[in-house]
């Protein structure tokens, strides 16, 4: 039936197995497919002059029954909720899969992730951790256990363990699209600007994919020393805004970074040494605590640490970004 | 077990019911919550037929008793019980050896006949479990008079509604109710055996090639030529139940039968929808199974008559069966296309009429099945694809891409990619796209639904979708296809992917955003 399921070759879209491309062709379905169901049902109804006497009720629970037998379930891996319907599949997603990251705005379908993610990516004490040669790389696969040393020992541990495909990428660079999005969204409101947060804590320590990232979303990729990163963060600010005049960051945020990269900078030693695994999380300023985690709205995402007063001045462009169904 | 079960919740009246059954059956469900069983559902779902009334409404007399009668409203153990009492009084009128034995016997029927006939939920279990089948069996055999053949054929008939295991037992009477269908026979008798049989037909395919083994193809096919109405369209709608498959086998056999595609045409061409209808069924399962029935088919008058319907008929019953047989020879033989609906043709400016008309009703079913045939139609040459993109198709695709249930979003779909896709490759081996039928889709707002099935659960919905949404980025002019798919939330769709079960979806939607939206997208 599926008139595209022959691939073509395709390198320039790095597929092993070709891509399957759109091709016009005629389908065809046997009697008893599942494609003729309402169809028939329609047949015996209105043979049987039942349709008389059927309440729009009885119809609506046939058609569903009907829908029903072909087993929906959500496809998200190691998801398998049952959905009654398709249509019930978007509230399912927004409600159980849309943890998604306050700083950098990723979106994970479970919040096991997410917080794999925000440990891996914008906890300077894992990094710190890391260092030191401790296996912090948690395996993704829930139940497995296993910890890994480094993002590419761990990535081989998924392919080889879990068969997970080779081009699998737990990072994901994000889109620049969605920041610069979201970037003029909050522009579009004078105050608060949050924007930077996401450039500071940032510590994307990990190796990239064979595309390097835009240059103003992310630091470099190897672990830096604290000056080294203040340096950087400072070049990046100027590289960000080079006409920050209005845009300028707000003073209570900006002390909040400048505490931050003190912090950092200068405690990282003596942190490590207290070795609570709960505390790793509550060290960083900016995202790892779980209550940061939003779920099921997909654009509060970057508002849950500015400041109050700004976060008032953001509710109207919160709004207005909400997208319709 | 009853084949309905004996939820008060429904009727199965027709007309001939009084009004106060009907008002007293209304209230009852209003009452009560309705929710249907899965057996009732089964019971609505069955391709069988419960013969209420007499098949024959001219002017015999025994009509006029059976007028009067009400519907038996009883418990259903009372009804039971009945039924047994009555069982037992046909086995004695058979034993019977007097002068009036055949009288009795005819007696005893009727009673049992009303029983699985009037009542709400026939007591066909407690007519087997009676002993009733052999006897009736008995009442079949050769030589016994029409009357008899009729009230236990009638009988047979009611038994053969109900389920599998009450279906199955009437195996030693099916010799008999095939051989009945004979010339030789009375038409009432022949026409009530018909029925009988299409509810046996109607179970499963075990029965279907127990029925086809000894011989009833061909006997039903005689009975459909027949020039009563009733007869024609009784045997055509038993036919189609012993053809449908899914063994082609009697479907292979019956186009091998000389007169079968006149027929076939002189029946779609009546007056009477109800035999258009039965015998589009009838070409439906032809055009399904049978690959030798579509050559013959497609060359003969069948399509051009079935043409005529789709255009000029309001049934819904009647359309659902003539949409879908040209929708499978459509689908099956490009003959079609290539060769019948060539474009300049009336017959296909007619067609497209017609398929457009089903895109408007409101009907699931119409419309889904007129987009597949729509879709077929699109994925012919290019100047089919041109017809379909001029015409007032397009908006109504957009529409209901965007807006209907999701089975019918993704037929609107496949239509749409099919217009915008040549039937030639480039020297890349990918479809030509045809950008000028591309870019003003796209202008109309069909991108956002696409997106939207690149959401959908269903795997292939969200195939359709991605494959679209590639066409875009790699065929809009001036490179503009990746920003447009992002303006639509594209990328967010497509990124759901990475944690997709499903390899080949993680694989595509990861290629198509590595090439569209890496490093260097939006610098």
């Amino acid at each position: 039936m599926d008139s595209m399921d022959s691939s073509v070759a395709s390198p320039d879209l790095g597929l092993a197995l070709g891509f399957p491309f759109w091709v016009a062709s005629r389908r065809r379905f046997k009697p008893d497919d599942p494609f003729f169901a309402s169809g028939n049902l329609e047949r015996e109804l209105l043979a049987k002059h039942v349709a008389l006497d059927l309440t729009e009720d009885e119809r609506f629970q046939l058609q569903r029954m009907e829908i029903a037998d072909a087993n929906l379930f959500c496809p998200i891996a190691g998801c398998g909720a049952r959905l009654e319907y398709l249509e019930e599949f978007e509230d399912h997603y927004n409600t159980r899969h849309m943890a998604s990251c306050s700083v950098c705005f990723r979106v994970y379908p479970t919040s096991r992730l997410l917080s794999i993610h925000i440990s891996e990516v914008h906890d300077s004490f894992f990094q710190a951790k890391v260092a030191r040669g401790f296996p912090m790389y948690e395996c993704l696969v829930e139940g497995c256990g296993a910890k890994l040393k480094s993002y590419k020992s761990r990535q081989r541990h998924l392919i080889d363990k879990h068969r997970f495909p080779s081009n699998f990428e737990f990072y994901k660079k994000a889109h620049p699209s969605k920041h610069q999005r979201q970037k003029l969204q909050r522009k579009a409101y004078k105050g608060g600007d949050a924007k930077d947060q996401e450039s500071f804590m940032d510590l994307d320590a990990k190796k990239e994919s064979k595309q390097t990232r835009p240059k103003h979303y992310r630091p470099k990729q190897e672990v830096k020393t604290g000056t080294e990163r203040e340096s950087e963060m400072e070049v990046e600010t100027k590289l960000h805004h080079p006409q920050t005049t209005e845009t300028k960051v707000v003073t209570n945020s900006e002390a909040k970074n400048e505490k931050a990269k003190a912090e950092t900078e200068m405690e990282v030693e003596e942190r490590i040494e207290d070795i609570v695994s709960g505390i790793s999380k509550l060290s960083t300023v900016d995202a790892s605590s779980p209550s940061s985690v939003s779920f099921g709205h997909r654009h509060s995402r970057g508002f849950a640490f500015v400041p109050r007063s700004v976060r008032n001045q953001n509710q109207i462009s919160k709004r207005e970004q909400t997208r319709k169904p | 077990m009853a084949s309905e079960d004996t939820s008060p919740s429904h009727s199965h009246h027709r007309d001939s019911i009084k009004s106060s059954v009907g008002n007293t059956a209304a209230n009852r469900r209003r009452q009560q919550a309705i929710s249907i069983g899965k057996e009732r559902r089964e019971a609505l779902i069955r391709a069988k037929r419960l013969c209420r009334d007499s098949i024959f409404d001219d002017d015999d007399n025994e009509k006029g008793l059976d007028e009067g009668e009400m519907v038996i409203d009883e418990e259903q153990s009372v009804l039971n019980a009945r039924t047994a009492q009555t069982v037992q009084e046909l086995k004695s009128s058979l034993s019977y050896q007097g002068k009036d034995a055949t009288q009795k016997t005819i007696e005893a029927l009727r009673a049992l006949r009303k029983l699985l006939s009037k009542s709400e939920v026939p007591p066909i279990e407690a007519a087997i479990q009676g002993g009733a089948v052999p006897l009736l069996v008995q009442c079949l055999s050769f030589g016994s008079a029409d009357e008899q053949l009729l009230e236990a054929a009638w009988c047979v008939t009611n038994i053969a509604a109900g389920g599998p295991e009450e279906t199955k037992s009437l195996l030693p009477a099916l010799p008999l109710l095939i051989a009945h269908l004979g010339e030789k026979s009375s038409v009432h008798v022949a026409e009530q055996c018909a029925w009988a049989l299409g509810n046996v037909a109607g179970e499963d395919m075990e029965l279907r090639s127990i029925l086809f083994a000894q011989g009833a193809l061909l006997s039903l096919t005689r009975l459909m030529l027949s020039n009563r109405e009733s007869t024609a369209r009784t045997a055509a709608w038993a036919l189609s139940n012993l053809i449908k498959g899914p063994d082609p086998k009697a479907a292979n056999e019956l186009i091998r039968i000389e007169a079968i595609t006149d027929t076939i045409v002189k029946h779609l061409k009546t007056a009477d929808e109800e035999l258009v209808t039965e015998v589009a069924w009838v070409v439906v399962y032809l055009s399904a199974l049978s690959d030798k029935a579509i050559s013959i088919l497609v060359r003969s008058d069948v399509v051009p008559v079935l043409v005529n319907r789709l255009v000029g008929s309001e049934s819904l019953q009647l359309l659902i069966p003539v949409l879908r047989s040209l929708g499978n020879l459509v689908a099956a033989d490009a003959y079609i296309t290539h060769s019948i609906l060539i474009v300049g043709n009336d017959i296909t400016d007619q067609v497209l009429y017609g398929l457009i008309k089903c895109l408007k009703s409101e009907h699931r079913v119409l419309k889904k099945e007129a987009l597949w045939v729509l879709s077929n139609i699109a994925a012919g040459t290019l100047e089919h694809k041109t017809l379909i993109f001029s015409s007032e198709a397009v908006p109504l695709l957009i529409d209901l891409l965007s807006a209907a249930p999701f089975e019918i979003r993704k037929e609107a779909a496949y239509t749409l990619g099919n217009i915008c896709v040549g039937p030639t490759k480039g020297s890349d081996n990918k479809s030509d796209i045809i950008v000028t039928h591309l870019v003003p889709l796209v202008k109309g707002g069909c991108l956002p639904g696409f997106v939207n099935l690149v959401r959908s659960a269903d795997v292939e919905s969200a195939r359709v979708g991605l494959i679209f949404l590639e066409l875009v980025m790699r065929g809009y002019p001036n490179g503009e296809g990746p920003k447009l798919v992002e303006r639509e939330d594209g990328i967010d769709a497509m990124e759901r992917f990475q944690f997709h079960e499903n390899q080949e979806m993680r694989n595509v939607a990861n290629a198509l955003v590595d090439k569209y939206f890496g490093a260097d997208y939006g610098v």
